[in-house]
């Protein structure tokens, strides 16, 4: 199980270097917004990976947290985009 | 290891691949929009399957309750943050080739919600509120019973603002759910497929404006997430008077094409939500 978890773990951190390069890139906000969610899902994932391996709940929230931020902040983003260009 | 660890792992590292070939896939696409096909459907099933997959190797019942209840959320809203965003990005001019069009002559009027309609108090509704409130807090007592109250209170009138006078089948329900799972699947091989192939040259993509034909905005709001779960296809944009759908496709070949498979969603969603006759 250790062994499991750790693989998941670096693979996922794999991943999120992935989508940070997408971040760096660009080209507009919406890829940026896109690919600074996928992280924060990668990163919500890791802990929920962790929570398997200790057997301590306290990942639940963090996940119920991050699903959470993830689209409030994407929505939010979302609107930003459409406000600005109508400026 | 028990039974349930095993499928918990299993679980997990299924999440893992999917997430990770989401981030890949974000990289690799060649639009914004299309990278949003790439983004949206990995993520929450990735997300989902990984939350699962820890309450079950943790041989906790309950965390595999909550997480089933995240994965809930998430395909609710995973869907229209990527609607969103793609029409926000078509907005900035970002949407990149164009096959076809229909957004560009479209006048969309927002979607509202209808008059609010009286009546329709439930007591299954109020009960699995307020449990699902007690769930999450981990707690059956006053305190939960009375904040579980004021959530089904505010969950229920905003419900009532959008009710059409929709009906819900419970068979048409359960049918349903069993194709969209099956369409979650699909189109995340789909978008694997994509990703693992590293050519892009059979992208072709398009903005499809699909007609409904029912009333209902419960129903049209649920066909517009189940389309953003089929293959190759994103809702980007719904509008009222009459409910029309834009739909983004990544391999465009017929408009009939689209029209086709949102008609077959429209038919198995109006099976679980029918529209009231006698109002």
């Amino acid at each position: 199980m250790d062994v499991v978890v750790t693989v998941i773990q670096i693979t996922l951190a794999l991943g999120a270097l992935l989508a940070l390069v997408r971040a760096l890139k660009g080209p507009d906000l919406a890829d940026r917004i896109v690919a600074v969610d996928l992280v924060l899902i990668l990163l919500a994932g890791g802990l929920a990976a962790q929570g398997a391996r200790s057997g301590v709940e306290t990942f639940v929230p963090v996940v119920v947290v991050v699903a959470l931020i993830v689209f409030a902040g994407t929505v939010l983003v979302a609107r930003f985009i459409e406000w600005r260009d109508t400026q | 290891m028990t039974v349930t660890a095993v499928i918990g792992t299993v679980l997990m590292v299924t999440g893992t691949v999917v997430s990770v070939l989401a981030a890949w896939g974000i990289v690799d696409f060649p639009s914004p929009i299309s990278r949003m096909h790439a983004a949206t459907k990995p993520a929450s099933l990735g997300l989902a399957l990984l939350a699962l997959g820890a309450g079950l190797a943790a041989g906790s019942w309950r965390l595999s309750g909550v997480a089933g209840l995240i994965a809930v959320f998430l395909f609710v809203t995973t869907p229209i943050s990527g609607h969103m965003l793609g029409r926000a990005a078509y907005l900035a001019g970002q949407a990149g080739h164009l096959v076809h069009d229909d957004l560009a002559r479209a006048h969309p009027e927002p979607l509202r919600a209808g008059d609010p309609v009286r009546g329709g108090f439930s007591v299954t509704r109020w009960a699995a509120l307020i449990a699902v409130w007690m769930l999450l807090w981990r707690d059956v007592s006053i305190g939960t019973l009375i904040g579980g109250t004021v959530i089904a209170a505010v969950v229920e009138t905003v419900r009532r603002g959008f009710s059409r006078d929709t009906n819900l089948r419970v068979w048409g329900l359960v049918v349903f759910l069993v194709r969209y799972v099956g369409m979650v699947v699909s189109s995340n091989l789909r978008v694997a497929w994509e990703v693992i192939t590293p050519s892009n040259e059979k992208i072709r993509e398009a903005i499809v404006a699909v007609p409904l034909k029912t009333t209902s905005i419960p129903a049209a709001l649920l066909v517009a997430n189940a389309v953003s779960y089929t293959p190759g296809s994103l809702t980007l944009e719904l509008t009222d008077h009459p409910l029309v759908l834009y739909v983004h496709v990544l391999h465009f070949t017929t408009i009939e094409d689209v029209h086709h498979q949102v008609a077959h969603l429209e038919r198995l969603v109006s099976r679980a939500l029918p529209e009231r006759t006698t109002a």
